[in-house]
């Protein structure tokens, strides 16, 4: 998968599963003001990403630290280039 | 009439809930689908000998200890009067291959001076185990009354490791490993899944004390009825939520009932199967995700019991319960052996008013899909097939509790055997799960807030199984409302 692959399965995963518009989507959107999810849907997050990527995430300082949509795509393809180098 | 709240369903976290917010003031009212309240804490008797079904001892009991403390909150202390396990041995583990038998001792000192005595080699092992226990209960919300509650808590009980993994890390000795793990039992989830901070947060209590109730569950359902009694709660027994309203803006308003009354009020905390929650909240009102999350989730091991009664008393079976292991690695794959070769928990049952039991329960873990062929079927119209596969499990059951106690041969009479469907039809769990939704490692299970305001969740899916786990899931449920300082300083009071 390219970067560019990455981010729109993250996005369109997140769309989905959070009812947002597509459309709406940038890197710069913010997940608790712009988004508007909360940390309860931090958990609910982290399940839609590793089911659309069929990765475990244990990363708990890193999913703290994660406030753009942005955040989202470096994480995620940070973490799949690490488990196809492993 | 308007309450300020109901709690949809009236086990130990209903219950709990229910006192909690009466004795702040509120206005509540209780629903329940059975016919009375704590239908799984009431258990059952046959010939004259009452089996506890839902209750057979706790950890936390003990003075001053947090289910005292609980107990003496919610007013129930008066009420029963509880009874200490042997503190030289409240479980007796035995394996079978290997033969091998320990009795777990309460004390943390003592427990790790025994384990040493008996695994010279592994003294360095267990007291790193024990402290580890014992930290981890230590930073447990409302277990420990100073501890501020933090809704970013550590992840630690789904990130893992897992206590397998952890065992793991400390020692190589197999009997070791499972006589620690022994405990997996009585949460219904391997080793392999749980995480070791699931596993202390529950053991933790029962390594400090372990307690029964005279008079088992039924007393301890008696004093929860006389204190919602006391307090005025408005206790609603066959009535079934169908589904939960929610007004204008998204607010909770108000519950349905079976047979299409409704009742008004300001908000609700729903303690049922997260599952069941699903289909009682309008579509639309909980996102995709945690709808899937939800339906997702998966249940304990279900269980396939048998119940013996015996004609003389039977010492024996007093001050302890007991783990029957076939061999020391039967608790990595939990549920998949075949009754007869799985692991088993046997607790003593006793006619009213006795000191000496007059029989047992045995609890042996199965999956659901051992009873698929009969799964349609309702309670007092199960098929002839589903007669014979009970008949022959209880033989196979009896055959092994004989094998491991022969004294017990010509003396017991194994008179009942329950299901996987019997489970699923009466702890209300769609997949026949023993301790409802399980607790493991890379499960998220859900919080006690929920997207609907004035919607919050108790029950053993949100903290643990057992009297501890409902108690403290009410508890934060509560806290939520209340506000957890005010909660705490409460509770304090109580100390």
């Amino acid at each position: 998968m390219t970067d560019q692959e990455i981010i729109e399965q993250i996005n369109s995963s997140l769309a989905e599963e959070f009812e947002f518009a597509l459309n709406d989507m940038t890197p710069e959107t913010t997940l608790f003001e712009d988004m508007g999810l909360d940390s309860l849907d931090v958990v609910d997050l982290v399940i839609v990403l590793e089911s659309a990527f069929g990765m475990k995430i244990r990363e708990e300082e890193a999913i703290r630290k994660i406030r753009t949509l942005g955040d989202i795509h470096t994480f995620v393809i940070n973490k799949k280039r690490q488990m196809e180098s492993a | 009439m308007r309450y300020d709240f109901t709690v949809i369903g009236a086990g130990v976290s209903g219950i709990t809930s229910a006192i909690t917010l009466a004795q702040n003031g509120y206005r509540v009212a209780l629903l329940e689908k059975a016919d009375r309240t704590a239908p799984l804490l009431r258990g059952f008797s046959r010939q004259g000998v009452h089996f506890d079904t839902g209750f057979h001892y706790t950890g936390g009991l003990g003075a001053g200890e947090p289910l005292d403390i609980f107990f003496r909150y919610l007013g129930l202390s008066e009420r029963i009067s509880s009874y200490s396990f042997d503190e030289n041995g409240f479980d007796i583990f035995h394996c079978e291959s290997p033969g091998f038998e320990f009795r777990i001792p309460t004390g943390y000192d003592r427990l790790q001076e025994r384990l040493g005595e008996v695994f010279p080699g592994e003294r360095a092992a267990i007291r790193s185990y024990l402290l580890q226990v014992r930290a981890t209960c230590a930073d447990l919300p409302y277990m420990n009354l100073d501890v501020v509650i933090d809704p970013n808590a550590s992840l630690q009980r789904i990130f893992g490791p897992t206590l397998r993994e952890k065992l793991d890390s400390l020692t190589e000795n197999v009997l070791l490993k499972s006589l620690l793990s022994s405990h997996c039992l009585l949460y219904g989830v391997s080793c392999s899944e749980v995480s070791f901070a699931q596993h202390a947060a529950i053991v933790g209590n029962y390594y400090e004390s372990v307690r029964g109730i005279r008079g088992g569950g039924l007393s301890l359902a008696r004093a929860f009825d006389a204190r919602l009694a006391e307090l005025g709660v408005d206790v609603f027994c066959s009535r079934e939520v169908t589904g939960i309203t929610v007004g204008p803006g998204g607010t909770l308003s108000g519950v349905q009932l079976a047979g299409g009354d409704s009742l008004e009020c300001n908000a609700a905390i729903a303690t049922v199967h997260p599952r069941i929650l699903l289909d009682l909240t309008p579509e639309g009102t909980f996102r995709p995700a945690y709808r899937k999350r939800l339906a997702a989730l998966e249940e304990t091991v279900s269980a396939f019991m048998c119940f013996a009664v015996s004609n003389n008393p039977v010492p024996a079976l007093a001050g302890a319960n007991r783990f029957l292991l076939p061999d020391a690695e039967s608790l990595y794959d939990l549920g998949k052996r075949p009754i007869g070769d799985a692991p088993l928990y046997l607790s003593s049952a006793y006619r009213e008013g006795a000191v000496e039991p007059h029989g047992f329960i045995g609890i042996c873990p199965i999956l659901f899909t051992e009873t698929a062929p009969w799964e349609s079927s309702r309670f007092g119209k199960r098929p002839e097939g589903y007669r014979q596969y009970k008949a022959q499990a209880l033989e196979r059951m009896q055959r092994q509790i004989e094998r491991a106690y022969p004294d017990l041969a010509g003396n017991i009479h194994f008179i009942e055997g329950s299901t996987p469907l019997t489970v699923r039809d009466h702890c209300n769990t769609p997949l026949g799960g023993l301790y409802g939704v399980k607790h493991m490692v890379g499960q998220y299970n859900p919080h006690s807030t929920t997207r609907i305001p004035g919607l919050f969740l108790a029950g053993q899916a949100v903290v643990s199984p057992g009297i501890m786990g409902a108690v403290l899931s009410g508890f934060l449920a509560c806290g939520t409302v209340l506000g957890h300082d005010i909660m705490r300083k409460e509770l304090k009071v109580c100390c």
